[in-house]
């Protein structure tokens, strides 16, 4: 359905110029933008004509910019395929992407946002931090000097507009890593974003699949469900603090994978030659509603959870009333997974296959179960070693 | 009040629900420890008291009897009212999203660095560990996976160069020093709990190879035993590192309980008749040594000297790897025997047999548990708990001429020992000294065995000195990620194949808690696969899995001590 709407749309209207394009137009103007293959050869070109102007530098000056030369033309150094630069690399995903691949012995650049205080446990880790933003796309290139593939596990934050990383900062990525030929491209996408084109960050995500399909580069996008995580904050930490947690009442499944895991398999995607040009959905072996994640947090832990349910209908609600006004337009696009929710989907796919062609045994990849469990035992021994010496300091003062 | 009113215009519905449970959003939420902490009273107290909750701290600090300024202050109100919407608003809208990034810090302490992830190993925070060689190859990774996994990391460098610190993580502690400089090294090696030596020589000049091949495993080998010496003796040997006094000959008095006897192997009916006789002695002489000599003529014959061990209290012999004697005489060899068994019952005991040769003049003498032998080949090898009796044995077989004293005609069935002590040597479960030593693959021809000739000195000097060791030898390096093929643990210099730089530091960073890996030397390099068509056998070894160890089974059925 979404496709079909893209293509209409391309074929009848020229695109817009992209960087440009007024925010007022919102969703149907970047829709737009997915053209043919000739338009994003335009965009590419206008891009890197207009860094060249001004950041740049000739290749005869610095021996950096010779490297980019050298990794475009025959002779001179090959860059090393150990050289990785890991995109969004202080999320969730991003920091176990960069520590499994230092494990696995790569050499990792992290590109990180300028921020008052850096990421400092990635350079404790050995990784090179190296400062720059996707909406500014003149400092990319920089950081693109030397390196062999691109891990991209950036998402804007919830409280940024959803465009300006997902949407016009990866088109600049992805057009600065055609320009200076990065040989591996991945790409995290989320599960069935094709399927739901009224979600403005599924529907980034779709597009951005699409525009990378067909730009030519080595890629592999991974598509996944949910991070087991982001449970963690959501429901495990509040039952234990006896605060309230709230859920929904929808009956969607969610097949949530451990972070560790999706980095692991990753790396194993991507040396692998037969997965190059594929897209891979990884799912957890199990799918899970968020009433049984809650029953199985308080299992675990002992005590019950004070639950406020809200029922998906409101959140819809919200999100309608949100979408009149412009300027709760942001606030409508963050509500927008209730679509998802309340289309009562399972949001997995069967894994047995996927297990295959990466070579990995399904036993290895955690369950929820498992890793709850771990979670739970891990801090209700550290609870009781710390009343353990609560109870020794009283004695001793 | 004037809060109520502006949040009114929202849905009471989930209003009154948030505001209940909710009463304190931002303090909580802030707190790094919260999470580990048990419950605090005072929340709960800010629970139950039903109007109080929307006050913040001000209002908890004071015994709020009345309303003070702070509590109609419209701009603290506002800011208050404000960070209670944006908590119930966070939570409203988590809801509807479809990633949910926890923004908690607190996470990190269980998730990131603690027990949740799947690189922590317990007990590395309290583990220093000296790597030699921080920026080479296999060093640069091996600080990565270190700092991974949580350990505290000393980085040996020679000079503090800008571009070298930045290859190293942040907070690796940078020493200055140079393994040919023994004077460097006493600060490198303080407070170093195990050492990862993957430094190797940058040419193959020979002075190059010797100083830092050599003479480099040499003194950091030395400056480490000698730090652990150090600890050992301010602890007054109650270290783990201290060795066990099991018997010292400086008086006439500890003579006692040693009994001297002979026996013979087997009825000898024709020697009898002629040269025959044995006859020994254990005494203490006017120059202050315990000597035991004497003779033996009779063909099949020993004498031997023995004792009832008495360990201090607490102690036994299972935390000790081996025996250390400091014995002076001429030259001959003896027999160490150990009766292990029940003490209660000395008819159930086993014997054990180790040799021990001497030299002329003063020595000491190590003799591992791990080389005695049952005298019995159906018994179970020597558990050296069970260990209740000592015997030096000397009898005239297999006795060769000692060195030095040519020209004069020795005797060799008479035989002379000075003993001095005997100490039971500390063992250790782990190893040490990792050393990455090399097995001569792709090294040009002609430099070969230059090459080969330091790394071998090297590697013996480490075996020499008594620490726990590891000797990995890598076939030819290839910078490429670990963990992709199969590897193959060997003895015996076999090995064909080269192997990726990241899987030799993920060897040496399992070996450092791998008990299997101790006191042991191996080559590995990546599995021979023979190209389409030619195999000659079937693929037997498989990928190892990083999840699970690899290294124990692998390392378990090689050889001991070598």
């Amino acid at each position: 359905m979404a496709l079909l709407r893209c293509t209409a749309a391309a074929a009848t209207t020229p695109p817009p110029q992209l960087a440009t394009s007024p925010r007022r137009l919102r969703s149907l103007s970047w829709r737009r933008t997915l053209a043919p293959l000739h338009d994003h050869l335009l965009l590419a070109s206008t891009l890197r004509h207009s860094s060249q102007g001004r950041h740049w530098l000739p290749p005869a000056v610095t021996c950096n910019a010779q490297t980019v030369v050298a990794t475009n033309m025959a002779p001179g150094t090959p860059v090393r395929p150990t050289n990785i630069l890991v995109v969004g690399a202080t999320g969730t995903l991003g920091r176990q992407v960069v520590r499994r691949a230092l494990d696995e012995g790569y050499d990792v650049r992290c590109l990180v946002r300028p921020r008052p205080a850096p990421a400092d446990f990635l350079r404790d880790w050995g990784a090179t931090v190296v400062n720059a933003d996707l909406s500014k796309p003149e400092t990319i290139p920089a950081t693109l000097v030397g390196i062999h593939t691109v891990i991209d596990c950036a998402t804007g934050r919830p409280e940024e507009p959803i465009r300006t990383v997902d949407w016009e900062g990866k088109v600049a990525l992805i057009q600065c890593a055609m320009a200076m030929g990065i040989q591996k491209y991945v790409f995290y996408s989320i599960h069935n974003c094709d399927k739901h084109p009224e979600v403005p960050l599924m529907e980034i995500k779709h597009c951005t699949e699409k525009f990378l399909q067909d730009s030519g580069l080595t890629y592999i996008i991974i598509r996944l469900c949910g991070f087991m995580q982001g449970l963690i904050g959501q429901y495990a930490v509040p039952i234990l603090e006896e605060k309230s947690v709230w859920g929904t009442d929808a009956p969607t499944r969610i097949a949530y994978m451990d972070t560790q895991d999706i980095a692991r398999l990753t790396f194993i995607a991507l040396r692998n030659e037969k997965i190059n040009k594929k897209l891979l959905t990884f799912a957890g072996p199990r799918a899970w509603t968020t009433q049984e994640v809650i029953t199985l947090c308080e299992r675990l832990a002992g005590q019950d959870a004070n639950v406020t349910t809200v029922p998906v209908s409101i959140l819809k609600f919200a999100r309608q009333l949100t979408r009149f006004f412009q300027w709760t337009n942001d606030v409508a696009d963050r509500l927008a997974f209730s679509e998802v929710l309340s289309s009562d989907t399972v949001f997995s796919v069967p894994t047995t296959e996927m297990y295959n062609l990466l070579g990995v045994d399904a036993k290895d990849i955690i369950t929820l179960e498992k890793y709850l469990q771990d979670y739970f035992t891990n801090i209700l021994k550290k609870l009781k070693d710390l009343k353990a010496q609560s109870k020794q300091t009283d004695i001793y003062f | 009040m004037a809060l109520s009113s502006k949040i009114s215009a929202y849905p009471s519905k989930f209003l009154g629900q948030s505001l209940s449970f909710h009463p304190n959003p931002t303090t909580i939420r802030r707190s790094p420890t919260h999470l580990l902490l048990p419950p605090r009273c005072d929340k709960r107290e800010v629970d139950s008291t039903g109007d109080d909750n929307v006050e913040s701290e001000t209002a908890r600090s004071q015994p709020s009897v009345s309303l003070t300024l702070d509590d109609v202050n419209p701009v603290g109100l506002g800011r208050r009212s404000r960070q209670i919407f944006d908590e119930v608003w966070r939570k409203f809208s988590g809801l509807g999203q479809i990633s949910r990034t926890p923004t908690d810090e607190t996470l990190e302490t269980v998730l990131v660095r603690g027990p949740m992830c799947e690189f922590t190993i317990p007990g590395a925070q309290d583990t220093t560990i000296l790597v030699v060689g921080a920026t080479s190859r296999i060093g640069r990774i091996v600080v990565r996976k270190l700092m991974l996994r949580g350990y505290k990391v000393k980085a040996l460098v020679r000079k503090a160069d800008q571009e070298v610190i930045d290859l190293l993580p942040r907070s690796v502690s940078v020493v200055i020093g140079d393994v040919g400089e023994p004077s460097t090294l006493k600060a490198a090696v303080e407070g170093c709990n195990k050492i990862i030596y993957c430094a190797t020589a940058r040419s193959t000049i020979t002075a190059d190879l010797y100083r830092v091949d050599y003479q480099g495993v040499y003194n950091i080998t030395k400056a480490f035993q000698d730090y652990n010496n150090r600890l050992a003796q301010l602890r007054a040997g109650k270290s783990s590192k201290s060795k066990l006094l099991l018997a010292k000959f400086k008086s006439a008095e500890s003579l006692n309980g040693w009994k001297v006897c002979q026996g013979t192997y087997f009825q000898d009916v024709v020697g009898t008749k002629y040269d025959a006789g044995m006859d020994a002695k254990f005494e203490f002489t006017e120059t202050g040594n315990a000597v035991f000599s004497g003779y033996v003529f009779t063909r099949g014959g020993y004498v031997e000297l023995s004792k009832k061990i008495s360990l201090p209290l607490g102690c036994t012999l299972d935390r000790y790897d081996g025996l250390l004697l400091s014995v002076g005489g001429n030259g001959r060899s003896f027999v160490l025997i150990l009766e292990a068994g029940p003490s209660a019952d000395t008819s159930q005991s086993k014997l054990y047999f180790a040799r021990m040769s001497t030299k002329v003049g003063f020595c000491r003498v190590r003799v591992p548990f791990s080389s005695f032998r049952p005298v019995k080949p159906d018994d179970p090898p020597l558990d050296p708990f069970l260990v209740h009796t000592l015997t030096i044995r000397f009898e005239p077989r297999r006795q060769r001429p000692s060195e030095g004293t040519t020209g004069t005609t020795q005797d060799l069935r008479s035989f002379k020992l000075i003993m001095e002590y005997i100490k039971a040597l500390p063992t250790g479960q782990e190893t040490d000294f990792i050393l990455v030593s090399c097995t001569g693959l792709g090294i040009e021809q002609n430099r070969r065995d230059q090459v080969l000739k330091a790394k071998k000195a090297g590697e013996e000097s480490l075996r020499r000195s008594g620490l726990g060791y590891t000797i990995v030898r890598p076939g030819p390096l290839q910078e490429e990620p670990g963990g992709q093929r199969a590897l193959i643990f060997d003895q015996g210099n076999r090995i064909s194949q080269g192997i990726s730089c990241a899987d030799v530091a993920d060897i040496c960073v399992k070996a450092l808690h791998d008990s299997t890996a101790r006191n042991k030397s191996f080559d590995v390099c990546y599995e021979y696969i023979a190209e389409q068509g030619k195999e000659l056998y079937e693929l037997v070894a498989h990928l190892p899995d990083k999840a699970n160890n690899y290294l124990t089974p692998a390392l378990s059925v090689l050889e001991k001590n070598t």
